[in-house]
């Protein structure tokens, strides 16, 4: 692992966004760059696995090595990178409905897991790559391209949602506060385990009024500011029940005990399996010795 | 051939020495009739004998049904054998529900539970009446032996010793080796019970004993005895795979089972994921990370798992992909062998894409199968797709030891230098192959993608950069066509009947060919371990003779046959021999049909010479 002085700059590809003007993921990606300078880990040490979506785009904005894969399973693959190769900082990203509908069911077996990876979900609660229909955390009521006579459905909540399976780092932001956003993701990815931030990214063309740069920068709130206790995750997930209602920033769950990863896990096994033999013996059991 | 069984066989000898002997048992769940097959299988295969062996079950997890199927010989062996020279029904129920799996002939020498109440004149067999049936007391002579029916296979394993002169010193080897362990009463209870059976057949002789002939005594105590599951993960480890990704699913999960065993030490890793999805996932990031990787599934995971298998092509990820195939559709038959995932191994794709598909004939050749598929997916860094089938996965047969250094391993072409200063992951090269670099690598920092990329692997929407990356995804496995050393060709070069088989049907039509050659058949075989893309030039060089033949396979629509005619120009007179899972085909079938043939080439001959 090689540490070297990085600025924020050093992460930036020649690669020009595709996102529309505004978007909230040019702030995410400006934390992102932030974060990673903090952290110190050179591009090429670093995999950033995404889905489909609008902000699965953004490992090619980084010069990390990046894999753009396909919809929904950017945790599944993260998780073989990094069974593969541990020594890396394995970053993962997507949006609402690449995590918590098409990958909803990978996100539980991620967490309990507990390989040491970083989620960033950017939230805007619509499909925008499709332009405007329903997501998975759009509210109950919400008028979309798929949607015209309102949503018939309640919304996932990422927070309690990742919080039930026991990750040990749930935080939340935005990048109304980008600062603020780049030191949850520095923190996130310094967690030993899965960590996972969920990201409440406007999606400018598609959505909400209410889910705006400009009402984020009024309504946000710290989870400090609330006296909130970041390893009590029972007031955790009663915080995290105003997903939806209240914009609540920073850290709402850190196991102050972090569990051993799996890569932790399998190195120990393949540690204790002592000497490793050759290749060549793998048929000797099943020789039908006369004696 | 077989010396006895064989259309033409001579009777009335007093005495024949067996070359070969099919053995079919069946019973209810408990009875332990699969292990009294195996302990046959192990035993012979310990003294010397080519020994294959067959399972088949009901799909439930206890009870029902279950048989086994066991040939033993003193030549090499190719298939599982068609009609039995023994059949042992601990009861009729069970034995019948297996039809065509375990058929009967005349010559058959028929053993049956006494208890069930049929006489040997009225047993249930629809259409044939064997001239020599035993109604054996198998429970009683286990209850007499050990107090409990509990030693019913080692009864049968008496009289089999006893009757066909199957290895006993090898069998009681073997029940020391699994009763021992049970405490010195269960074993010397079984002991007894070998010996009642023994000596139950001793007092009730053959009317035409038929002992088996001894092996060559180089081959004692030499052999290796396994499954093409086994055999296959085995493979994998030689290979170098360090990741594999699996989902448990019939008649596959045997590969995971014993990768998870085995391949930490190698400083591997298995992960079972927790759907089919994340598990080809899981093996097409390792890949990305630089690693050997692997999955292995059977029809329905394979459906799952398709989209990121597009991903591995676009993205040019080495990675191999078993699919042990099943009766399908849908769950279809689970738990046996059908060749029907032929066209979705071919062309569950979307867009246009090329993957390599190998399959292999016997456990033996499982294990050379598996290197090349890992060498193809390197080299070429593509998907490769292993088709083995639920026969080879699951049957067990003796292989002689491998020789490793006669198999080379491949990796694939990392950048260096000058490469990876201006790196450039999709390069054009003329061979198509560019050089591929992993995370962890300094300058080799790219982006992989399911979007369709330039060179540097930027994404581009540009239609004229789509059409050369397709073409050079096409292009670096155009060498693959001109891999004559993935065909077999067996047979005289000049012969006008040829037969086209694959995977476990392979070995039918080798017994099949060796029939008709016998009776004067100028035939010939090809069996193709590269399935897909289809080998033009072979097909043509091998069908340049051919005036009638068939393409032998186990599905309904006889898939490779329709997909050679995709490609191949092949001969009027070659036709498809195809039938659904689960109903095998027998050498003596396609044997007589390849007769069948001659005599219309000759009856064309003729009326072609009278015009």
């Amino acid at each position: 692992m090689t540490t070297v002085a990085l600025g924020p700059k050093d992460f930036k590809s020649e690669l020009k966004p595709i996102w529309c003007p505004g978007c909230g993921d040019f702030g995410v990606l400006q934390a992102l760059y932030r974060a990673l300078s903090g952290i110190g880990r050179a591009p090429h040490e670093i995999a950033f696995v995404s889905g489909i979506g609008c902000s699965s785009r953004i490992p090619g904005y980084t010069t990390a090595y990046g894999f753009n894969t396909v919809h929904g399973r950017a945790l599944p693959i993260a998780q073989g990178i990094k069974l593969a190769r541990p020594e890396l900082l394995v970053l993962v990203a997507g949006g609402d409905g690449d995590g918590f509908s098409i990958g909803g069911g990978h996100v539980a077996h991620a967490v309990r897991r507990n390989f040491d990876l970083t989620y960033l979900v950017m939230d805007n609660q619509i499909y925008g790559l499709t332009k405007g229909q329903l997501s998975p955390t759009s509210p109950h009521g919400l008028e979309t391209a798929t949607s015209p006579y309102g949503s018939l459905e309640d919304p996932v909540n990422p927070l309690a949602y990742v919080l039930s399976y026991g990750a040990g780092f749930v935080a939340q932001g935005t990048p109304a506060d980008m600062p603020g956003l780049a030191k949850i993701v520095e923190e996130a990815i310094r967690y030993p385990g899965f960590a996972f931030v969920n990201i409440q990214s406007p999606c400018v063309t598609y959505g909400q009024e209410v889910q705006q740069m400009k009402v984020h920068k009024a309504t946000m709130k710290t989870l400090a500011s609330v006296g909130h206790d970041q390893t009590d995750r029972i007031a955790a997930m009663r915080l995290a029940q105003d997903y939806g209602k209240a914009l609540y920033t920073g850290v709402f769950y850190r196991n102050p005990e972090p569990p051993p990863t799996f890569e932790a896990l399998v190195r120990e096994r393949q540690t204790a399996q002592g000497e490793r033999p050759a290749r060549e013996k793998i048929l000797d059991r099943y020789l039908q010795r006369a004696t | 051939m077989r010396a006895w069984i064989e259309i033409g066989k001579e009777t009335g000898a007093e005495e024949q020495m067996a070359e070969d002997l099919i053995i079919g048992m069946a019973g209810s769940g408990g009875d332990g009739i699969v292990s009294a097959g195996e302990a046959l299988v192990s035993a012979a295969a310990s003294e010397g004998f080519h020994a294959m062996m067959t399972k088949s079950f009901g799909s439930q997890i206890r009870g029902g049904e279950s048989s086994c199927r066991v040939r033993l010989s003193i030549r090499r062996l190719h298939n599982p054998g068609g009609v039995l020279d023994v059949a042992v029904a601990l009861n009729w129920e069970d034995f019948l529900r297996f039809g065509a799996e375990l058929p009967v002939g005349g010559d058959t020498v028929v053993i049956y539970e006494e208890a069930t109440g049929v006489a040997p004149h009225e047993i249930p067999l629809p259409g044939v009446l064997p001239r020599e049936v035993f109604a054996v007391p198998i429970d009683a002579l286990a209850k007499e032996a050990m107090g409990t029916d509990k030693a019913k296979t080692s009864v049968v394993l008496g009289l089999l010793a006893g009757w066909f002169d199957i290895a006993p010193a090898g069998i009681l080897r073997g029940m020391a080796k699994r009763w021992g362990k049970k405490g010195p009463e269960v074993l010397s209870g079984n002991e007894k019970a070998f010996a009642l059976g023994q000596r139950y057949a001793a007092e009730h002789p053959l009317a035409v004993a038929r002992k088996l002939s001894r092996p060559p005594d180089e081959r004692v105590g030499k052999q290796l005895l396994l499954d093409g599951n086994d055999m296959c993960a085995a493979a994998a480890i030689f290979a170098g795979c360090e990741v594999f990704g699996g989902y448990p699913i019939t008649p596959s999960t045997e590969v995971m089972q014993f990768l998870t065993r085995e391949i930490w030490k190698y400083g591997g890793a298995v992960l079972q994921a927790e759907d089919e999805i994340a598990s080809i996932g899981v093996a097409v990031g390792a890949s990305y990370a630089g690693k050997k990787a692997m999955t292995a599934t059977s029809g329905p995971g394979m459906s799952l798992k398709t989209e990121i298998l597009g991903l591995a092509s676009l993205a040019e990820l080495p990675l191999v992909l078993l699919n042990v195939q099943r009766g399908g559709p849908s769950t279809g038959s689970p738990t046996k062998p059908e060749q029907s995932d032929l066209f979705q191994a071919a062309f569950s794709a979307h867009g246009d894409v090329l993957r390599p598909i190998l399959a292999p004939t016997t456990v033996a050749d499982t294990f050379r199968v598996t290197v090349e598929a890992f060498n193809l997916a390197e080299h070429y860094q593509t998907p490769v797709i292993i088709l083995s089938d639920q026969e080879i996965a699951q049957r067990k047969e003796t292989v002689e030891p491998i020789e490793f250094s006669r198999f080379d391993v491949l990796s694939r072409r990392e950048p260096a230098g000058a490469e990876l200063e201006h790196y450039r992951r999709f390069l054009l090269t003329e061979s198509g192959i560019s050089p591929i670099s992993h995370p962890g690598m300094v300058g080799g920092n790219y982006l992989a993608a399911g979007i369709e990329h330039n060179e540097h692997g930027d994404p581009t929407v540009s239609g004229k950069m789509h059409a050369l990356m397709n073409e050079k995804r096409f292009r670096k496995l155009a060498p693959l066509e001109r891999r004559h050393d993935l065909f077999e060709i067996v047979g005289p070069a000049d012969a006008p009947l040829g037969l086209v088989s694959w995977g476990s049907n392979a070995g039918v039509c080798r017994e099949a060919m060796e029939l008709a050659r016998a009776r004067g058949l100028q035939v010939k075989l090809l069996v193709p371990t590269l399935i897909y893309p289809v080998a033009r030039e072979v097909y043509e060089g091998f069908f340049a003779s051919v005036e009638a033949g068939l393409v032998v396979e186990q599905s309904h629509q006889g898939q490779l046959y329709r997909i050679l005619r995709m490609y191949v120009d092949v001969p009027r007179g070659v036709t498809s021999l195809a039938r659904s899972g689960a109903n095998p085909f027998q050498p003596a079938e396609v044997a007589a049909k390849l007769a069948e043939l001659a005599l219309g080439l000759q009856v064309r001959h003729g009326r072609q010479a009278q015009e």
